[in-house]
Formats: structure tokens, sequence, C-alpha cells
């Protein structure tokens, strides 16, 4: 059997766990009603629970204290009984599926917010401030450390009376409990710091307690760095030391292994591996972790693949295996597996739409599954086919707009037809894939192209439809995916011009689809902020030029997430990119053989110039409405989408009464430039009942 | 003259054929003993030949009629010529019996010989085509000397001077057709499967396959268990006289007719294998010689004329050639087709498994992945070589009840070495949500069940079988149940009727073994399942091979599928003519290359019933055809769908203590603030 290592159960405490794959704790930012695991949440697991999954750990950083602030990511609250009857609703959902779930439970300290909700003070151990949230605290008191030891044990107690089958401690990610671990934070000279045994004293206390409250039957993990990543932080020893201090009292039934503090920007960056990450690229911390521990070990970053992860069980480096944004991107991934359908798999490219989307307060929500925590809403996985009438089905465009839409009417049994002008689909996502470390952005469309195959969507690639094309097919539905163009002309007096010789502004699309040679002294002008405008400069420089990205925004990059920002800031400031931020281009002239673009501040109106060889602007997309136009009129709907329907996630009614001719709908950026994500939230929502 | 000549001819016709039986009968003594009751065998024929044979024969209805037409004259015939004509009992009464029963002869002989013309490929050719002249010859030339007994010419006609010619002319078409008649049954002519045909009916190794007239299942399809205590007995078959005799003489009565040629999958996919010409191979070794002068179509890929052998000389050669070669055994997949269609009762997969005995027990030469699945099966007791202790690593969390926790059960479920395949996981899965909807008492034997055996038998390793089989049936002993239930046609088969030969006093080995497609009918019939209507496109049926032909179950899962609103689109090819997957036999084990591969056949039986999906019931068949290439049809187990279709009845509430959580007001994406 191929991946048995993956399929062999294990024992974690008292609980069995039917394989070796576990979602780990990740904020959901789903938990309503102050906290409470509600419909969405549970349905959201329960989803990876029918999927396979073995082991589900929630609600990552789910409070114990009310002054570790709930409301800034809608975390799971076990501060209150109120909780215990939603766990048993949420227990019941994974249990009927034979999986397991547990809770991820913590006293954040620092690392929070204090502007908010119940205008907490925060605590830490020594009130030395936290950077990445910039918040400050005050140095706790032993009431309050007894306070909130007592507080675990209560959350602990809750979790189990919930019918849930464990607790995991978070010792990790510079929580309370590893602030009182690092002696960077720790500047305690009471018996809760400085001495090693001082300073793990914290947490041995709640462990003590908590194991107390729950007994043996219930399962107590602890999650911990591998290595803080930081000159004066905790390093790999100090980490095996800490862990095997632990493991020795004997009360801990399992170790996750995380590579990587997080309390900067750019720590935080390795957390949550993105595209730019090799695989595993930290496997052999936790490794290192499971020599010195006798109790299981997870390790979860970057592993996405079913083969990779047999690869690493099978080696012994770990013993489970984490798959968590794995599972955010396909909760069916395990089933799949299983049913030797590896190539159906939608696999997480690490675009960590989902952990940015964390970072700013919204719902966690996967780039390129529209149906992720949407399953409450009826957006299902797993499409069925339709019982009403076979459509004859037209999509014009073969971006993700497209592909989407292209596949859930196949899925659904419709006769489709996909036009595509390029040579190949993938739309924006192909250009995207063309920068430097963004080219796993390109998964997405590989695994469109596979179903697209493989429900034998008719695919006229290379073909430009227009009026008469598309009423040949005598259609039922159109849908319009065209995209647009880059918005060059919004201001004159860049110089733009549709023949390439006589503008003087570049797209970044051209840079980056190679349509326009490289220059070798670059200016990128970009108001947009989002991943094309650093994508270009790190393109450019990576091809030798000499690069400066100018933003009238607050930084170059700023719409970059959280996770993203940093590794793009590695990258161009090691190749010398000039990032200057506060000017708008003003104007673009030809001076010889140079360009000289006129940049103006944005809070003094002062102008400065550069001399320059190329302009690149980035200035968003301008839809292109001309085929809806010339459509619209003719389409028994007039073009309109009832959004009303849409967004109740209901069937269209135009498809639903009896008419003349074709339904038109227009899907992504050719009505207006958002993102992948709506793109593909829209075709879903849309196609899902047709 | 006639009137001497003719008893002069008969008698002597006679007397060859007695010598030549004489011969013939040494021939199969040859082989090893095996003890049949002689009075009753030969009492039994008629009813053997009358009932049992003629079911296999009236398949072919043109035969049938043709075959009654012709043997039944000539038996007739034969018996009053020598009355009337060897002992001169002139009666006209008698003579008109006898025109009669020449006339139907001859009747016969015609349509046998509008068969032949042109023969079907499966036909052997050779002396063959001229039986029908011969039978005409011995009908005519009986008929024209009986004209003057039944009155119809005149006395002495054959006196007279133009009688005289005609009756030199006659004299030597009687004594054409007594040749092949008489002295050619004894002698190795066509007529010999009369002879031996008759004896095999009387002495068969196997008497329960026929009918004794008390109705009821007659049916003996488990391979029978070799004695292994015996240090210094030979194990299985090397050498011809390695049969017992009663073997050699059935592959004498073989026909060449050709239908279990015609049958074969291993033939039919371009694999060295052909049951009628491995059969007739067996009557060559048996008498000595090559097979130069078999007539019909050859081993594909091998040319007749190259092989030879002798009842004392090893059938295969270690090096080189002799009678066959290792690659015509090793491509059976022991379906039974052949044994299925076979008019003569022949049991092929007997011969081929006591050859394989031989080839891997004493020459330890299982080819291609055979010998590592042995070693397997020794170390880890499964064909896998999984840790013997994962053999419930899949069901985790299903909580499967344990006998070894339970001791009773109305029903021990066996899983079968498929616990260790992803796809057939699925289909247990659905199984267990089945019993579970039905309410079914269940548990299974988790990590004591081990390999059933059965493949390891099939490829001729009796002793890893008796070893495996043992085993189970010491575990069974220990626990009370009802039946055994199996997803597996194969497990099914050795439970039911291999392992009965192995049991003892303290530790009887007759269980009540059920298919699940035999157990699901049984709980569909006391309406212990509800079903949804079947929303799904059109459904083909694929009978095992062990289900059906070994096992006569071919309505049960029929009636499952009908029972869930399916109308079965039937293959061509369905019940006791199913075509194998290929999966059978250890065949995908040993993997002979072909022209094509079985399963890739089968799935074109499929095809042409324009089913959207062949319904399955065995793991063997299911691995087989999903690995057929898409576009396909899709492929599921029986349980599969009863599961798909269940509508399970959930308790409206399982703890009424338990708080009911508040409702929250709910917007459509929750965005924290
Ligand atoms: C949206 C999101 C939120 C996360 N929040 C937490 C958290 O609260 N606590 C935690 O220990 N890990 C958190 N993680 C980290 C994950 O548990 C996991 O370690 C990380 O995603 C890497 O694993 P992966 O590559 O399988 O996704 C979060 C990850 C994501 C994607
Ligand atoms: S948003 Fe991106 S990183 Fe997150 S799960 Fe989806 S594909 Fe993976
Ligand atoms: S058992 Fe099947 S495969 Fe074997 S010889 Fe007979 S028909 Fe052919
Ligand atoms: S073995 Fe049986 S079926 Fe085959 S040719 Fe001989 S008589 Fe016919």
């Amino acid at each position: 059997m191929a991946f048995e290592a993956l399929f062999k159960p294990i024992q974690i405490g008292s609980q069995t766990i039917r394989n070796r794959v576990v979602s780990t704790a990740h904020a959901e930012v789903y938990a309503t009603d102050g906290g409470m695991t509600t419909d969405r949440y549970v349905k959201y697991y329960e989803e990876k629970a029918k999927g396979g999954c073995g082991l589900c750990i929630c609600g990552g950083s789910s409070i114990v204290s009310i002054d570790s602030p709930q409301g800034w990511w809608s975390s799971v609250n076990l501060s209150t009984d109120r909780i215990i009857p939603h766990f048993q609703n949420l227990a019941d959902a994974v249990h009927k599926h034979g999986g397991k779930i547990m809770i991820q439970i913590t006293h954040m300290g620092r690392r929070s917010r204090w502007d908010g909700y119940d205008w907490s003070t925060l605590l830490s151990p020594s009130g030395i401030r936290e950077p990445v949230h910039r918040s400050t605290c005050k140095t706790i008191e032993v009431e309050e450390i007894h306070r909130i030891i007592h507080d675990f044990t209560q959350a602990a107690r809750r979790a189990k009376e919930g019918g849930l089958d464990g607790v995991e401690l978070s010792a990790v990610h510079q929580h309370l409990i590893d602030q009182f671990w690092s002696p960077r934070v720790n500047k305690r000279t009471d018996e809760w710091g400085g001495t090693f045994e001082n300073r793990m004293r914290f947490g041995l206390e709640v462990l003590k307690a908590v194991r107390a409250e729950v007994g043996d039957d219930f399962v107590v993990g602890m999650r911990i760095t591998g290595d803080e990543f930081h000159p004066d932080g905790l390093t790999h020893e100090d980490m095996k030391q800490i862990a095997a201090y632990y493991d020795a009292t004997g009360m801990v039934d399992y170790f996750g292994v995380v590579g990587s503090g997080c309390d900067t920007h750019n720590t935080l960056a390795n957390v949550i591996p993105n595209m730019s990450f090799p695989p595993e690229p930290f496997l052999h911390l936790a490794s290192g972790i499971k020599e010195v521990v006798n109790v299981p070990v997870i390790h979860a970053q970057n592993i996405k693949d079913p083969n990779q992860a047999q690869r690493i069980l099978e080696g012994g480096y770990v013993d489970l295996v984490g798959m968590t944004r794995a599972h955010i991107a396909d909760p069916h991934i395990i089933a799949k597996i299983k049913n030797n359908q590896i190539d159906q798999i939608k696999q997480c490219v690490g675009a960590n739409y989902c952990i940015d989307r964390q970072y700013q307060g919204l719902d966690v929500l996967c780039i390129q599954n529209a149906a992720t925590s949407r399953e409450y809403m009826g957006l299902p996985h797993i499409i069925e086919k339709t019982e009403g009438p076979k459509r004859k089905v037209v999509v014009v465009g073969g971006g993700p707009a497209g592909m989407e839409a292209a596949r859930v009417c196949a899925e659904r049994g419709h006769d489709v037809t996909l036009f595509e002008a390029g040579e190949q689909i993938g739309g924006q996502i192909t250009i995207a894939s063309k920068a430097p470390q963004r080219d796993q952005i390109a998964g997405i469309t590989r695994w469109y192209q596979l179903e697209l195959n493989r429900l034998e969507v008719d695919q006229r690639l290379g073909t430009r439809a227009d009026e008469a094309t598309i009423q040949d097919l005598r259609p039922d539905v159109v849908i319009l995916a065209t995209g647009g163009r880059p918005f060059l002309t919004q201001v004159p007096e860049w110089g733009y011009d549709a023949d390439t010789d006589k503008s003087l502004v570049v797209s970044t699309w051209d840079i980056l689809e190679g349509r326009v040679e490289p220059g070798k002294n670059v200016l990128i002008f970009d108001t947009i902020c989002e991943f094309s405008g650093v994508s270009a400069a790190d393109y450019l420089a990576d091809k030798g030029a000499k690069v400066e990205i100018v933003t009238d925004d607050i930084k170059p990059g700023a719409a970059v997430g959280g996770t993203t920002f940093p590794t793009y800031y590695r990258s161009l400031y090691e190749k010398e990119v000039i990032m200057t931020s506060d000017l708008a281009l003003h104007k673009v002239y030809r001076e010889g053989d140079s360009l000289v673009a006129v940049l103006e501040n944005e809070y003094t109106g002062a102008l400065e110039e550069r001399v320059v060889d190329q302009v690149v602007v980035e200035n968003g997309v301008r839809p292109d409405e001309t085929l809806y136009y010339a459509l619209k009129e003719r389409s028994r709907n007039k073009g309109q989408t009832d959004i009303e329907a849409l967004y109740a996630i209901k069937p269209q009614p135009c498809l639903q009464e009896p008419g003349e001719g074709f339904a038109l709908f227009r899907l992504g950026d050719c009505t207006a430039p958002r993102n992948t994500h709506a793109a593909i939230y829209d075709a879903l929502r849309l196609c899902k009942d047709f | 003259m006639l009137d001497t000549l003719l008893p002069i001819l008969l008698f002597s016709a006679l007397l060859l054929a007695a010598i030549g039986a004489v011969r013939r009968v040494r021939l199969w003594r040859q082989g090893r003993p095996s003890s049949v009751p002689v009075i009753k065998g030969l009492m039994q024929v008629p009813r053997r030949y009358l009932v049992d044979l003629h079911h296999v024969v009236e398949r072919d209805k043109y035969i049938s009629h043709t075959h009654v037409a012709t043997a039944g004259g000539f038996v007739l015939a034969a018996l009053l010529a020598i009355v009337v004509h060897g002992f001169g009992l002139q009666s006209a009464i008698l003579g008109w019996v006898l025109l009669a029963a020449t006339t139907s002869m001859f009747i016969g002989s015609l349509l046998v010989a509008k068969r032949r013309s042109p023969p079907p490929s499966r036909l052997s050719k050779g002396p063959w085509m001229r039986l029908p002249k011969s039978l005409m010859a011995f009908s005519l030339g009986m008929f024209a000397v009986t004209l003057p007994t039944a009155g119809i010419l005149p006395e002495g006609v054959f006196q007279s001077g133009l009688g005289w010619i005609a009756a030199l002319v006659l004299a030597a078409v009687i004594v054409w057709g007594l040749g092949e008649m008489f002295f050619g049954m004894t002698w190795g002519g066509p007529m010999k499967h009369a002879f031996a045909g008759a004896l095999h009916l009387a002495f068969h190794r196997r008497p329960e396959r026929f009918s004794d007239g008390t109705g009821g299942e007659h049916r003996s399809t488990g391979l029978k268990a070799l004695k292994l205590d015996d240090d210094n007995a030979k194990l299985g078959v090397e050498k011809p006289a390695d049969f017992t005799w009663n073997q050699l003489l059935g592959f004498d009565a073989c026909v060449q007719c050709g239908r279990c040629e015609a049958m074969c999958p291993a033939f039919a996919a371009g694999q060295p294998l052909n049951p009628k010409k491995l059969i007739q191979d067996m009557v060559v070794g048996m008498a000595g010689g090559s097979d130069a002068k078999y007539y019909g179509s050859p081993y594909p890929g091998k040319p007749v004329g190259e092989h030879e052998g002798h009842p004392h000389g090893p059938i295969v050669a270690r090096q080189g050639t002799s009678l066959v070669d290792p690659e015509t055994l090793w491509s059976c997949t022991t379906c039974r087709a052949c044994v299925e269609e076979c008019p003569m009762m022949i049991e092929h997969v007997d011969a081929i498994v006591d050859m394989r005995r031989f080839l891997t027990l004493e020459h330890g030469n299982t080819p291609n992945k055979g010998a590592e699945v042995l070693d397997n099966l020794i170390a880890t007791d499964n064909p896998g070589g999984f840790d013997p202790d994962s053999r419930l690593h899949w069901a985790a969390d299903l909580n499967l009840p344990l006998m070894a926790d339970k001791q009773e059960a109305d029903v021990l479920l066996w899983l079968g070495d498929g616990v260790f395949d992803m796809r057939n996981q699925r289909t247990l899965r659905a199984f267990i949500s089945v019993l579970r909807a039905a309410n079914v008492d269940f548990a299974v034997l988790g990590n004591e069940e081990r390999d059933s055996g059965d493949v390891a038998r099939r490829l001729g390793d009796e002793a890893t079988f008796q070893t495996l089989a043992r085993r189970n049936i010491q575990t069974l002993s220990r626990y009370r149940f009802a039946r055994i239930v199996t997803c597996d046609p194969h497990s099914f088969h050795v439970l039911k009727n291999e392992y009965g030969e192995l049991g003892t006093a303290q530790t009887p080995a007759d269980y009540h073994v059920q298919h699940h497609s035999t157990y699901i009918s049984e709980l569909v019939s006391a309406n212990k399942l509800t079903f949804k209507a079947w929303k799904g496109g059109s459904v083909t049926y694929h009978d095992p091979c062990y289900l059906g032909r070994y096992n006569g179950e071919y309505e049960a899962p029929r009636d499952v599928l009908k029972a869930l609103g399916i109308e079965i689109k039937e293959m061509a090819r369905s019940g006791y003519r199913s075509r194998c997957c290929g999966g059978g036999g250890g065949a995908p084990i040993t993997d002979i290359p072909g022209k094509q591969r079985i399963p890739d056949m089968r799935m074109e039986d499929v095809r042409e019933t324009g089913a959207d999906l062949v319904a399955v019931g065995c793991p063997q068949c299911t691995a087989m055809l999903e690995g057929v290439v898409e576009p396909r049809a899709g492929i599921k187990d029986i349980a599969e769908l009863v599961a798909d279709a269940l509508i399970i009845e959930t308790p409206a509430d399982q703890s009424p203590q338990r708080q009911q959580a508040p409702a929250a007001p709910r917007p459509a994406l929750e965005v924290a603030s």
C-alpha cells in the first residue's frame, strides 16, 4: 500500500489518531458571539474530518483569560462556561467522521492589542514592548500569575466537558509561557525569572495544574519553537533542553514543533512559510526535538504534498505531519489520496492569503478555494451534477474567474466551451508567476488545467471570442471573464502609447511577461502597492537592472500581507533596490536617449526628477467591457446578475424562468478589478446552481 | 457373402477394439492410484450422461441435437448391428429399428458436416475433419445392408451379379465405418471420446459434481488438499504419470470441441495458454510422443511440433523444452471458464494447480513476483509483506468490535487482505456502514486474521496454504459466531470449500460462509435497510469467478442491485459465462505477457453495454478493472452502491441533558471587528 506511513494510526496519550495528518492550530477568525464555536466554525472542521484528517487542533491562540483579548482575531473564548455546549456540537461533528479534535489554549501576554474591546492592560514577565503589534504591557504580578494558571485549568476543564479530545498549550510564537522562557523578554529576578528552572516555572505550573484538572484520559500537548532565530533568543539547544525538561514530567502527551520565533515582521514570515520557501524548511528542528523527547512530535511548515508527507514520516523525522494550509486549500486531501485522486488535490500554493487576512483580523480564506469556511452557507467542495436541464455554457476568458466558472459548470454536467485569447489559461496568475520566488502561484492554474482536462471542457486556446463565435455555439449561458488591461491612460502626462516604441511608460505586465526588454536603470511607480509592483522590481533587479520603486502610498508593497512583504524585502534589499515612499509620478518626458520622470512629494508638493532608461507604472487594471456591451442588449437578463440571489448563494432567477436567448454574466476583473479570491468566489457562488 | 463377411468384420472390429481398450486402460493405469467405487460409478453413467453432461452440451442447441441424433443413433445401431448382422438374428422389426437408428445417425452426421464447413477456429481439424464422413459411411453402410432384413429389398439381393459388386462396395464402406467407430474408439481416433468419456463419467475424481436425483446444488470446486506429511512423496505433478489414473482418463475423454478455448480469457488475451491444447498435451504425454499431430489452435505464440513428452518424463523441463512451457501454466487465472464449458467434465484447473504445485514446491520456481509474494505470506501472513499488526490501521476511526473482546457475534466479518489496499478499504467501510445501518451484531478478528491462503494455494504453494488455513481454523475455533461474511469471493471460496478438509474433530472447519452480496440481499429481504431512489446512470454487473462459477451465486448480487432500483444491462458474457477480470489464480503476480490485457477485454465487454458503471463484488476485480485506462465506466462494489443509497435514521437527540447552544445571529460573512 502506498502511503503506509501516512495511514498508520498513532496513540497520543489516551487517544488513537487514525492517521498521521494533523491540521495544526490556526486562528480561524470564525468564532462569533464573543468567541463561540458556532455554525461556520463547526462546519469548517467537520469538512476536514469528513475529508479524512486524523487530528484537528482547532482554535489557534484561543484565550483562557479575559485579559488576553479575544476580539481581535475572533478567537475561541475558553474563559467562560458558555463555550461548553458549543464545544459539544464541534466535537460531535468531528467525531461523527472518525476524526479527533483538540484545541490550542493560551494566554497571549503582551502579544496582542490593548486598544479595543475591554481595553485590557496587557501583561508580560517584564513589561517589555512587543514590536509586531506595537503593544505595550505591564509587568505581571505573582497574584496574576496564579490567576492565569487557574484560568488555564478552567479552560482545559471546559474543553474536556465539551467533549474535545485534548488541549494544546501554546508555548510558541511568543505567548505568555514562552515569554517567561525567553531571557530576552523575561528579566525577572524573582522565582519566575533568571535561572533556567525559574524561567520554566510558569509553564510547568500551568502544565501541572492542567494535568491535575483533566486527569490522564485527556490529551495535553505543548507547542514549542525549535529555534527562535533571534540573536538573543532561544536557540535550538535551549529548546532541546526545555523540551526534555517538560517531557521528563511525563505530563506532556505530545510536542508540536515550529521553526522560528515570530515577534518581528521578519521572523514571522518564517512561521508560515510562503511560496518563496523550500519544502519543509525547518523539519530538522522538529527532528532535533524528537531526539530528546519520548512522546510523539508533530511538525507543520510547508508540508503540502502527500509524497512529501510520506517521505518525512517514513524517514522517521517526526511522528505526525501538520498539513494545515494544505487542508485550508483542500479539506478533502486525505480522501483524495485514499481515492487515488492525487491529481485532483487542490494543493496549497503558499500564497498566504489565509494568514495575511488573519493578521488583519479578517476571517481566514483561501485564495483559490472559495468553499473553505463557507460550508455553512452551502458552498460545496464537491460539486454535484445538476438534476435540471443540461445547458450550453460559453465562458470567455481563462483567468481565475473563467477557470472556476468553467470547472463548476462542467462539474454540474453542462456542456462548456472556454475561450482564451492567450496560448494558455491562467490569466493574471500566469503573469504573477513570472516573478522570482513567485512561480508556485502557477500551481493554481495547474490544478485548473488538470480539472478542465478531466472534465473534458472544450478549451479554445489562442482564440479571441467575438459576438459571432459565441452566437454560433447557441449558448444558454454566456459568462464573460475577460479581465482587463493595465490602466496607463489615466494620467496623460505619463506619455503612454499603445505602440510600445512610442510609449514613455510600460506596465508591470509588459515587464513580467517579457514583452518589453528590461531596462538598465529603471524607475517603477507603483500606486497600487500589491504584488505586481514589488514583483516587477524583483524581476528587473534579478535581470541586473538598477531599480528604484516609488509609491505615493506609505511604503512600497504596503498592501502585500504580513507574511509576504518580508520575503519581498529580503530579496529587494539584497539586490539593492531602492524603495521610496510618498512620491507620485507627475510626468514623464524624453531627453535624448533617456527618460526623465518627474515625481511629486505627496505632502509638500515638491518636484524631483529621476533620469532613467525605463519607467514602469503600476496603476491597476481597467476592465475590458467591449464584449460585454456588444452582448448585453441581446441577453435575456440584460447582463444583470441578481446580487440578492448571488450573495444569498441562491440560483439566479433568470435561469429559473422561461425566456428566449442566453443569460449573460460577468465575473472577475472585467467588471471591476478585485483579486483572485473575489473572482473565484463569485464564479463559484454564481455557477454552483446552474 | 455379406452374411459371412459382416459377422467377421463386426467381430474382428470388436476384438481389435477390445485389444485397443486394454492398451488404453494401461496407459491410464500409469497414473497414481485413486480409489473410486467401480460398480456404483458405472451404474451412474446413464444419469451423469443424460443429466449432467447434457446440461452442459445443451448450451449449444445445435450441437446438442446433433449429438443426440448421431450418438443415440450410433449406440442403437451398433448394438442392433451386432445382434442382427453379427449373430444373424434377421428380424424385420429389428431391421426397421436399425434402419431408423442409422437414419438418425446419418442426419446427425450431416449436421456434423455442416458445422465443420468450414469449422470454427475452436474445433480441431486433422482426423476430426473425416469424422462426419466416417459417420456417414457407418450409417449408410449399415442402412444399406439392413434393407433386406427389413424386407425393403428382397433377400439375396446382394448375391446377384450386380449385387456382388454392391456388396463389395458396401463391405468397404462398412470397414471404413467400423474402423472409425469401433477400432478408432480405443486406438486413439476421434471416437476415443465416447469410450474414455463414458468411463470418465463413471470414475470421475469429483463424484460430488454430479446430480444424484435428490436435487440441490452439485458443485465441487475446492482444490483437493495435498498430503504433505510423507517426506518421500513427490509434491504435485512432475510427469504425466504423476496424475491420478482417473485424471489421465479424463484428459483422454477430450473431444477437442474447443469450448474451453473459446472461453479462456488467457487465450483470448494472447497469453501462451489454450486449455484444449493443454489437455491434448497431457494426452500426448501419457502416450509419449510429440504434439505434431495436434490440429487445433496452438498456445498463442508457440508453434506446434516443438514439444514432446513421455509418461515418465518431466512435463516442464528445468531447462529447454519438454511437453509444456512453464508460462503456459502460469498464465491461467483459475477462472474455471474452461471447466464450466467442458462437455466432458474435464478438470483443467485441478491439473494446472497440480503441475504448479510441483514447480513451486519442488523447483521453487514461481515466476515474477510469485516468489516474493510467497515469502511475504510466510513472513507476514499477507501477500504484500505489510506489518501483520497493521491489519486494522485503516479502521482506527471505526471502533470495530473485536472477536477477542466479544467472543461471540452473529456475524464474523472476514476482512481479507484488502485491508491493506486503500481502494478496498472504501468497500469495507461501505459494508461496515451497511452492517451498522442494519444493526447487525458483528465482530472482526483484527490482527488475528491471516491471509486466507487463496493466493498461495493457486500459486501451488500448498504448504503455505495449509499453514495459513490451519492457523485461521485455530483462531476461528476460539469464537462463537453464526456465520462468516466477507466481501472477498476468494476468501469466501476457501473458507467455504477448502478449509473443511483441514478441520479436525476438535476444530471442525465447516462454517456457514456468505458473500456480502448474499448477506445484504438477506438484510434487504428482512426489510433491515431502506434506500433512496437510484439516481445514477445505467449499470452492468460483473460476476466474479469465485462467486459465480465457483459458488453458483449469480442471483443475490443482482437482487441487491434490483432492490436499489437499478436495472442491470447485462453483458453478453455474464453469469456462468462471465469473463474473468484477469485477477485470479495469482495471474497478476506471475504476470505472463500476452497481446492484450484481460481486464481491458473485460472493460470492452462493459463498454458494449453502454453502462456508465460496473458493479462488482470482489476486491480483485475492482483493482483489475480500475487499472484499465480511462475513459471507461466507473467501478463500484455492491457494498458501496448500497451504502451510498442508505437512508440512515439518526436518533433525534442522543443526550437530553445536553445544553442547547444558543443560536447567534449570523451575518453571511463573519469579519472580526
Ligand atoms: C491562518 C493561520 C493562522 C495561524 N494561527 C496560528 C495560531 O494561532 N497558533 C499557532 O500555533 N499556529 C498558527 N498558525 C500556524 C499553523 O499552525 C502552521 O504551523 C503553519 O500554517 C505552517 O503549517 P502549514 O505549512 O502546514 O500550513 C497559523 C497558520 C495559519 C495559516
Ligand atoms: S491562501 Fe494560499 S497559502 Fe493559504 S491555504 Fe490557500 S493557497 Fe495556501
Ligand atoms: S481456468 Fe480460466 S484461464 Fe485457466 S485455462 Fe481455464 S479458462 Fe483459461
Ligand atoms: S477440454 Fe473439454 S471443452 Fe476443452 S476441448 Fe476438450 S472436451 Fe472440449
